[in-house]
């Protein structure tokens, strides 16, 4: 039985070796790739990327001291995305100039200050407490103030923004809260005051200038935070992206990243020197994806999200998931591997999946047993 | 002020701890306190430490008096004629023992000619930086450190004759092997040490080339010939042992042939080989299952329904078996009596163990490996000079290891060999490589040590020159006979009805959890279904309840607990695991209905 050939790829093969090229060679090529019915490929896409992973070491690799990015690698990076990790634990950006800004390094390097987050816990040298007139001084180092480009009148206006009682006093600001009954409401007040962002953009804590071969500028930051980023001008919304799955489904969209999780696996996999047909681990990410939030690979995602009873339990917490089964007067229906293989019976996989059909001609088959598919 | 401290007990202050120091030093080395003091000033935290307590270790160094050592080439050659001690030299203050403190403070030469003026102490030997086992195996300064560990452990499971006595011994599961030798290749300590008495492995010739494809991946070819001549051969025995236990109440137990009215009695033929008394003599064949020591019990529990029986209690069979899977000849038997006075009676089986395959082998350089073939004399490649090798070993197994004390102790064995003597293999000062080269030359060989060899089965000279040397190999305690196991089909749990685990049980091969999804992935899913039908069972289900009914196979009807007579009943196969699944559930308050649907 000849299968028909999808029309892009036709398409794409006579772009490429023109109108004469052999077809039935593209017939085969066509047919060889398809998955044959029945085939396991969740199994099998397991069991590819499992045994990779096994030649993965817990080490990261330091490389302290050098101005260069520390990102997580190696078996713990893939851990992380295949969890769906809220917060990952070493959050970067690559951040892509608009033609104009990208060719010069002073642009660059001015892009770079304004994004750079500083926070008024960097300008304070000291401060101190007052509960008695509850009140917080705090001592601001001049020569810090001034490397950064503004002055104390920014910082007490941003505070009296706030709606905070302030008073310049030479090198220190005096806040007052009349409100605070207690130290601990001051620490916080302290807490909130030496948080805050002066400027640049919040989350990113250090940046880092790339030059290319062609003398093109681009920036890898240590922090990330794709929203504020995008807004700005001087930055090419096409190309910049972040490591960090959750925030890039949240700001682009779940299809952004399936993508994204494809490209991180591939490149943790590919730096350790391990080749991974990248099919598996596209499966994987549709299966993290196709429910239109991304869910780890754990028992609060997709594994917890299974119909089957019986499977869920066999894989962690048993009897949460019996009990509440249970409850909702729950139905198994019996239609993955692990509840029949611990019920003994034909899993529907491979030659499983198939039935072959025989009509009995007068035969009696009263009394006689009967199996398959069993509801709890 | 810095503090004292004698055995880690704080006992004063002092100005002087420095002085102090010395002073305990000095008066040590004129033997004017006891050896085994040592004493040490720590600055970073300004006390004065001193030790006497014992158990701590020490260890012997020359004292280094201005670049010199104190103990001269004369008090050496005194102390090999007799005429001076070890002790003394240590009282006379030239060599002195110092704590693992006091070591901390020392500046140790390893060499006489690394001496400088700064040095306190010179090693006695450089061979003191390794440790006693490794300084046994010769070469390892040619070797990677971490080969001569694995080198270490494989020596520790070497079998030998483990103790001149082994045949009046009671010890489990030991392996003796008869006839080992001494190294040719051996180090100074292991003249100095007992081992001698108890050699570990023979000398046999050793060709490094990869014949007949049998040894691939560390195994090694073995001289089939050579193994029929008592190559290697050892024994394995297992004691049994058996006391006449008296239990409260006058009763106990009674070694002797059972009769026949006691309960579990096997039959006439099982207890065939027992004597008289009811053990088997010594030179008897016994296999799995027979019995070895008839013995008869006092029933476990007296309080059943014996009591309105009159007449004699039954008594209980409690005979001791030989082991299912082992065989082999009594080798003695030991009858004795326990310190509380109950009889004792031990039997010992001797089992032969010729080398097979599987059986491990090991040489003094971590190279280990088992054995992939036993090939005969007439198969085996001969050199020139018409020796077999009664080893063959792969070549692969030494650029990824770099153990060139392997090679070495092969040139060492190939000049022992020839010249009739003992090679020193001493690590750092034993027998230089060049001079081994050298001898071996002068005996008519390549000084590489290679040589042209022939193949035995066509005749065929082989295109490489090979190297072929004599070292030592070590049969290790790792046996096949004791750890081969299979089964077609044996013995299940009473609960899960699952095959046992374990080889004593004679239990099965699990299909695991990784093997299943193996299969799955395949998608060989009726193979799968057949591979855990292990303990499959077929329940009835009540079709109206959907739990577990009876079947009435007579009537041909079915009973529900919960639906009474003359239910409507399916027959599903069912894992038995499944079936106490769905009764755990139910014993915890859950309801587990099975629905049936139609086959198709």
């Amino acid at each position: 039985m000849k299968l028909d050939v999808p029309k892009k790829y036709v398409e794409k093969y006579i772009e490429k070796y023109g109108k004469d090229a052999d077809m039935d060679k593209l017939q085969a090529v066509y047919e060889r790739s398809l998955i044959t019915p029945g085939e396991d490929v969740g199994v099998i896409a397991a069991q590819s990327l499992g045994e990779a992973s096994t030649q993965l070491t817990l080490r990261t690799k330091h490389a302290a001291g050098i101005a260069a990015l520390n990102t997580t690698s190696g078996l713990p990076r893939m851990v992380e995305i295949f969890d769906a990790k809220k917060e990952i634990s070493t959050p970067t950006m690559k951040i892509y100039l608009k033609k104009e800004y990208e060719g010069s390094k002073q642009k660059a390097t001015e892009f770079a200050s304004k994004i750079m987050e500083i926070k008024a816990g960097d300008v304070i040298s000291s401060y101190s407490i007052n509960i008695k007139r509850r009140e917080v001084t705090l001592l601001f180092d001049k020569e810090a103030i001034k490397s950064y480009g503004f002055t104390l009148k920014d910082i007490e206006k941003l505070l009296s923004n706030m709606k905070l009682d302030v008073d310049i006093n030479d090198n220190s600001l005096i806040i007052k809260d009349k409100s605070a009954d207690s130290v601990k409401k001051l620490i916080k007040l302290r807490n909130k005051i030496v948080g805050l962002t002066l400027s640049g953009v919040k989350g990113i804590s250090r940046v880092i200038i790339n030059e290319t071969d062609d003398k093109k500028y681009w920036i890898t930051t240590v922090g990330s935070n794709l929203k504020d980023i995008l807004k700005m001008e001087e930055v090419d919304q096409s190309r910049t992206m972040t490591n960090d799955i959750i925030e890039t489904a949240e700001v682009l969209g779940i299809e952004i990243a399936r993508n994204l999780i494809i490209e991180e696996v591939s490149e943790t996999l590919e730096n350790v020197g391990l080749a991974v047909d990248i099919r598996h681990i596209m499966l994987i990410a549709d299966a993290m994806c196709f429910s239109g939030e991304v869910k780890g690979v754990n028992r609060y995602g997709i594994t917890g999200e299974s119909s089957s009873i019986l499977a869920r339990a066999s894989f962690e917490v048993p009897l949460k998931h019996l009990v509440n089964a249970s409850l909702e007067h729950d139905t198994d229906e019996f239609k993955y591997v692990a509840n029949n293989v611990i019920s003994n019976q034909v899993v529907p996989v491979g030659t499983g999946s198939v039935k072959l059909i025989s009509l009995d001609y007068g035969r009696k088959t009263e009394g006689k047993a009967d199996r398959k598919d069993k509801k709890e | 002020m810095s503090l004292v401290f004698v055995d880690g007990k704080l006992v004063g202050k002092t100005n002087k701890a420095k002085e102090i120091e010395q002073s305990i030093i000095e008066d040590r080395r004129n033997n004017k306190i006891n050896q085994n003091i040592n004493v040490r000033y720590r600055e970073d935290i300004d006390s004065l430490l001193v030790n006497t307590e014992g158990g701590r270790l020490t260890r012997a160094l020359i004292v280094v008096k201005d670049g010199k050592p104190l103990v001269t080439k004369e008090d050496v050659e005194f102390l090999k004629q007799g005429r001076v001690t070890w002790e003394s030299l240590v009282a006379q203050g030239k060599i002195e023992y110092l704590d693992a403190d006091e070591e901390e403070e020392a500046y140790i030469a390893l060499d006489e000619k690394s001496l400088t003026k700064e040095h306190t102490h010179l090693e006695i030997s450089p061979l003191s930086v390794i440790g006693l086992q490794a300084t046994m195996l010769p070469f390892i300064n040619h070797n990677n450190a971490h080969r001569s560990v694995i080198a270490i452990k494989s020596v520790q499971q070497g079998v030998g004759i483990y103790s001149s006595n082994y045949k009046i011994r009671m010890d489990n599961d030991i392996i003796v092997a008869y006839d080992q030798e001494q190294p040719i290749v051996k180090t100074k300590i292991y003249d100095e040490d007992n081992i001698k008495a108890h050699p570990i492995g023979k000398n046999i010739v050793v060709a490094v080339m990869s014949y007949l494809g049998y040894n691939m991946d560390d195994a090694i070819i073995i001289n089939k010939s050579a193994v029929e001549r008592g190559l290697f051969r050892a024994s394995f025995f297992r004691p049994y042992k058996v006391t006449e236990l008296h239990y409260v109440g006058g009763q106990k137990d009674e070694i002797g042939i059972p009769d026949k009215d006691v309960i579990d009695y096997k039959s006439e033929e099982a207890y065939k080989l027992l004597d008289e008394d009811g053990i088997v003599s010594p030179g008897t064949y016994v296999e799995g299952g027979d019995v070895i020591i008839g013995k008869v019990s006092p029933p476990r529990f007296v309080s059943s329904i014996d009591k309105f029986r009159l007449g004699i209690q039954k008594r209980i069979e409690t005979s001791v078996e030989c082991r299912q899977t082992e065989y082999g000849v009594v080798d003695n038997v030991f009858i004795s009596s326990t310190s509380e006075g109950n009889k004792y009676v031990s039997v010992k089986i001797r089992e032969d163990l010729p080398v097979e395959i599987g059986d491990k082998f090991g040489t003094r350089s971590g190279q280990k490996g088992v054995v992939g073939m036993l090939v005969r004399q007439e198969d085996m490649p001969f050199t020139q000079s018409g020796i077999i090798p009664d080893v063959i070993f792969s070549p692969y197994s030494i650029p990824s290891r770099m153990t060139m004390g392997f090679l070495l102790e092969m040139i060492g064995g190939k000049v022992g060999a020839l010249g009739g003597r003992f090679v020193d293999g001493t690590p750092f000062i034993g027998e230089k490589g060049e001079d081994l080269r050298k001898e071996l030359q002068s005996y008519g060989f390549r000084e590489n040590g290679v040589e042209k060899m022939y193949n035995a089965i066509t005749g065929d000279e082989i295109e490489a020159t090979i190297f072929v040397g004599d070292m030592l190999y070590t049969r290790l305690k790792h046996v096949v006979t004791n750890k081969v196991q299979w089964r077609a089909r044996g013995p299940v749990q009473l609960l899960t009805r699952q095959p046992t685990e374990g080889k004593s049980k004679r239990g099965g091969l699990r299909l695991g959890e990784m093997e299943k999804d193996c299969f799955v992935a395949y998608g060989a899913a009726l193979a799968l279904k057949e591979r855990f039908d292990s303990d499959k069972v077929t329940i009835p289900v009540c079709a109206k309840c959907g739990l577990v009914a009876v079947y009435n196979v007579k009537k041909r009807t079915g009973y529900c607990p919960v639906d009474g007579e003359d239910v409507p009943i399916k027959l599903v196969e069912v894992s038995n695991s499944f079936k106490i699944l769905l009764d755990e559930l139910k014993s915890m308050g859950i309801y587990p209905k099975l629905l049936i649907g139609s086959k198709i």
